[in-house]
């Protein structure tokens, strides 16, 4: 029997009432069921990298419409525009490709749907800067990771974001858990990843004191890190607007007209746009991008994730990002047998292991992290919480972070990934649309391997328009900028002096983070700027700390309105529909 | 600059602490983050304040305004819109280090009085799930708004937990012409004072709702309901009773934590019942030569009783010399939750005693009594001991001869 054949038989066995068909080099699903997991599960079977470029699974869930969050701003702002190159997205990997593209003199215009940059998976992540063990060799998700870690050395002093590399921890529990380390040990050097090696309880101790009992021992990834992810993604995003690429917040690509194999216009809800060139970074949304160019070959089945923040006070517990290994079982005392230790052992190694599993990680502002956990879910933008799963997060990690209690969480939040059913990154021209560049399926390591997925479409894309004619270099091009100062970080006397100099710097606003009204006002002042509570927070984190905003909040939107000269009625918590003041109280109204 | 007493916070209990340590001839330092003297009071523009202080019903700002006009007329040194950032104990001085619009700097003081006051707990914190919207506010977050900006944060709202600023907020908003649909408590008893339970909700027919919670926000952008649930006994959500209403705010009254984020850096014990400082009956810590006042030091239903306690911190603190003190336990036993001060100082006077505890539940005809090391030395009736309501004592422990290592106890009983 042919593969083909072979596989509409699972998928049919799974559901008789799905549709299976070869187009244009791709594997197409059809039909509709009436749960989700069936969807994926076909998906996944339909799976064959050698033979198709992937699997357009469109079955649709009984009953489910999917609802797209659109900006409510119509206008047409941006119409008529013609850009050398459109980015849709202003994750990281779209604010990536506009910084590296701002290094040439190019019409750079980038459409971001969300109020601010690093509105979906890019600022909903824990910040593990990833080793990438575990990556077939021959895997994107490798290339790009490998290139992306080692980029962050740079780039960090370039873009003046936190970022350390303390390394991160696979604990084990047993002695015969040992083999898994030794094995990725080899495979570390296959991949070219310097450093890794195996600890002993006695060496795991002097570097993470407060390593859990019951590890046995651990494999040490010194090139692992962790940063703020969407710090990384506001300082790509200003250093490339600095350097001359435009950011168009609360846009959304509507529709596109082809002609002749290419993108002949992009339609918004802010004007119509014609640009000579297209890249995709749409992150949940890059199918339904690449539909509209026709050049769809992927389906990315959204992915959801919960992580949980913890209070300062247990941030110490953690220095590095530790993750139990995919084979220790705890609990019970229980003794696997060999079968099934061969088999855990397989799993791990094997690339079907999508997920790293949960980790608990040491965050750029000295909290803990701990989660994600993985949900296959419908809609690409449900970001609720809830909390069987919150609990179910925490009830397991208090075996990784074992110093943690319920009542030191601070905040959660979940994020929705963008995996392909291939699980790898789809960096590539476009095959069937020739001005388009795709950066789908970005899923983690995502925030590791942006940096480098931007280097590689900007230099697609260079080529592209060089052969319509010349492309020049931006001499102009400054690769740093600077962020905003953080005077809780520095000495008295470093803070004494520039506070003499701007006295705003000596008002503390946020108390718990001890975030002045100078260095609010900076943000507002940058040069992507700042209209909103949540665009301030995540930029200098009033509101992050443990009164979550209580005390702060009404001072900060009157430093917005003050700032922005409009009332403090126009200040918004994020979209232009999330107010949070509506009116005059009858006494000041009069 | 050197200080006999550093007064940290200039709410209700730091204004009481300064004034004290200044009578007892103290040379002292107030500092405020804020640019005015009041703290929380500043935005209490109801009125109840003083009763037992002043024998009258003021409002918040009038209460602290009493205070601040005798602190601006002593010779208390200020800084005002000054920030602590650092404690450090250096041989026997702290050193407080600080920033403000004039730079940042440090200053030296024998004895240090924290009066940080407390926090709201926020949604996060009881664990409400859904979305991430705008429109949910702390209680006291809501009244920053209404009573200092003049500005209306919601137009159709519920409350979530019956505390005192909770129940405040219902009739505030309510006057100011918001619809507050109901107020959702998830104990079976009501948190807040029985006198705002009738002032504040009956008066204006705004339902209670007992052992309910909510348990999930909808809304995008703005909020555009809660999913509300009845609870049982344990106060977990009863599947199959979820209920949503349609509203665009939630006001979150759901308990205040002492802040004391400082005390903590200086490693200070910390109290797990109150949240405060554990402390003598003169309210020093467990740590030499730092006091404790007001909400920092457990959460009071009455601005007296911080007025009352932080002036007792203060003079002592002016007092404060190095000496050793002998620190017995003070605990809260059956049918109490917690009781202040959790130790007694067997070398400092003993002979008038302020106690304040709360019951653990609400009982009738409850007997109070204090037992030392299992020996009851003490009791008194009540005829009704409810949670919300603190409860205050004095009593002369000099007369009962504890020796070292002894233990007093503190038991509520109904009859």
């Amino acid at each position: 029997m042919s593969s083909f054949k072979s596989k509409v038989k699972k998928i049919k066995a799974l559901s008789p009432d799905i549709e299976v068909t070869e187009e244009r080099g791709c594997i197409v699903l059809r039909g509709e069921v009436d749960n989700w997991e069936t969807v994926v599960k076909a998906g996944r079977l339909a799976v064959d990298r050698k033979k198709y470029y992937g699997v357009i699974n469109d079955i649709q869930l009984k009953g489910y419409q999917p609802k797209e969050k659109l900006p409510s701003e119509k206008d047409k702002l941006y119409d008529g525009a013609r850009p050398d190159v459109l980015i849709i997205g202003g994750g990281l990997t779209g604010c990536a490709a506009a910084r590296e593209l701002s290094r040439y003199r190019l019409d750079i215009m980038l459409v971001e749907k969300g109020a601010d940059v690093a509105a979906g998976q890019s600022s909903r992540n824990g910040g593990a800067v990833h080793v990438g063990i575990n990556y077939s060799p021959s895997s994107q998700k490798n290339y790009f990771n490998y290139r992306g870690n080692i980029m962050y050395s740079r780039l960090e002093k370039e873009l003046d974001f936190p970022f350390e590399r303390t390394g991160h921890l696979m604990l084990i529990g047993a002695k015969w858990e040992k083999i898994l380390p030794k094995l990725l040990v080899m495979n570390s050097k296959r991949l070219h990843i310097p450093g890794v090696r195996y600890l002993n309880r006695e060496q795991l101790l002097k570097i993470e004191p407060y390593a859990p009992s019951w590890a046995y021992g651990a494999l040490y990834m010194p090139t692992g890190g962790f940063t703020s992810p969407y710090k990384v993604n506001v300082a790509l995003a200003e250093n490339a607007v600095t350097n001359g690429a435009k950011i168009c917040l609360n846009t959304a690509v509507l529709d596109m007209e082809t002609k002749d194999g290419k993108i002949y216009s992009v339609k918004t809800n802010r004007g119509t746009i014609y640009p000579k060139l297209v890249i995709n970074a749409a992150g949940v949304y890059a199918d339904v991008i690449a539909e509209m160019a026709g050049d769809r070959t992927f389906t990315i089945h959204p992915r959801k994730g919960t992580d949980i923040i913890l209070d300062k006070k247990v941030g110490k517990y953690i220095r590095t990002t530790e993750v139990k290994s995919p084979i220790t079982v705890l609990g019970d005392g229980k003794k696997l047998g060999a079968a099934e230790r061969i088999k855990m052992i397989k799993f791990a190694l094997s690339h079907e292991n999508t997920s790293k599993g949960i980790a608990v990680i040491h965050t750029v502002d000295k909290n803990m992290i701990v989660g994600p956990d993985v949900q296959e879910i419908p809609d690409r933008e449900d970001v609720t919480t809830d909390r069987e799963t919150t609990d179910r997060i925490l009830r397991e990690q208090m075996q990784v972070a074992e110093k943690i209690k319920p009542s030191d969480v601070i905040a959660y939040f979940a994020g929705v990934r963008a995996p392909t059913y291939e699980e790898d990154f789809q960096v590539r021209k476009g095959i069937f649309c020739k001005n388009i560049l795709e950066a789908a399926g970005i899923q983690s390591p995502g925030a590791t391997a942006a940096p480098a997925i931007g280097v590689k479409l900007a230099r697609w894309a260079v080529d592209y328009l060089k052969e319509t004619g010349p492309v020049e270099r931006n001499r102009a091009f400054n690769p740093r900028r600077k962020g905003t100062p953080h005077l809780a970080s520095l000495s008295e006397k470093e803070r004494d002096a520039l506070i003499k100099k701007n006295p705003d710097y000596g008002e503390i606003v946020c108390r718990c983070e001890e975030i002045s009204k100078g260095e609010i006002l900076d943000v507002l002042r940058s040069p992507l700027p700042v209209y909103t509570l949540d665009a301030v927070k995540r930029r200098c984190r009033p509101g992050m700390g443990r009164c979550q905003g209580g005390f702060c909040s009404p001072l900060v939107v009157q430093i917005l309105a003050k700032e922005w000269g409009c009332s403090v009625e126009d200040i918004k918590k994020n979209t232009k529909e999330s107010r949070i003041l509506f009116r005059r109280t009858k006494e000041a109204g009069k | 600059m050197r200080y006999d007493v550093t007064v940290i916070g200039g709410g209700p209990a730091g204004l009481a602490a300064a004034l004290a340590a200044d009578k007892e001839g103290a040379k002292v330092l107030l500092i405020e983050r804020e640019r005015k003297l009041g703290g929380i009071l500043k935005q209490c523009i109801h009125d109840g304040f003083g009763l037992m202080t002043f024998g009258e019903k003021l409002s918040g700002p009038e209460y602290s305004e009493r205070f601040i006009d005798k602190v601006l007329a002593s010779g208390i040194e200020k800084k005002l819109l000054t920030f602590v950032t650092k404690i450090k104990k250096v041989k026997n001085e702290f050193v407080i280090y600080y920033v403000n619009r004039e730079g940042a700097g440090h200053i030296r003081t024998k004895a240090l009085v924290l009066a940080t006051g407390c926090r709201e707990r926020t949604a996060k914190q009881v664990f409400i799930h859904g979305t991430r919207p705008s429109g949910i506010y702390t209680a006291g977050t809501a009244q920053y708004y209404v009573n200092l900006m003049g500005e209306m944060p919601v137009k159709r709202c519920v409350i979530l937990g019956s505390g005192d600023i909770g129940l405040i907020m219902a009739r505030r908003l309510t006057l100011e012409g918001a619809e507050v649909l109901g107020v959702y408590e998830a104990k079976p008893t009501p948190s807040g004072l029985t006198r705002n339970i009738h002032q504040c909700l009956r008066d204006f027919d705004i339902p209670l709702y007992l052992s309910h919670t909510v348990t999930r926000v909808f809304g995008d952008d703005r909020l555009t309901g809660v999913e509300v649930m009845k609870v049982d006994e344990n106060m977990e959500p009863i599947p199959g009773t979820e209920e949503r209403i349609e509203c665009d705010g939630l006001i979150l009254s759901v308990g205040l934590i002492p802040e004391n984020e400082l005390a903590e850096s200086l490693d200070v014990p910390i109290d797990e019942r109150t949240r405060g400082p554990v402390c003598d009956q003169e309210y020093m810590s467990e740590a030499e030569g730092i006091f404790c006042a007001g909400n920092a030091l457990h959460v009071n239903d009455l601005v007296d009783y911080v007025t009352e306690n932080a002036w007792a911190a203060g003079k002592n603190s002016a007092h404060y010399e190095k000496k050793e003190r002998i620190l017995i336990s003070v605990l809260p036993g059956e049918g109490t939750s917690y009781v202040v001060p959790e130790r007694l100082n067997l070398s400092a006077p003993l002979n008038n005693v302020t106690m304040y505890f709360r019951s653990a539940r609400e009982m009738r005809n409850a007997k109070l009594k204090i037992k030392i090391d299992g020996k009851t030395v003490f009791e008194k009736k009540y005829q009704v001991v409810r949670p919300p309501e603190m409860e205050r004592l004095q009593i002369d422990f000099s007369g009962f001869s504890i020796r070292k290592n002894q233990t007093v106890k503190i038991i509520l009983e109904e009859a």
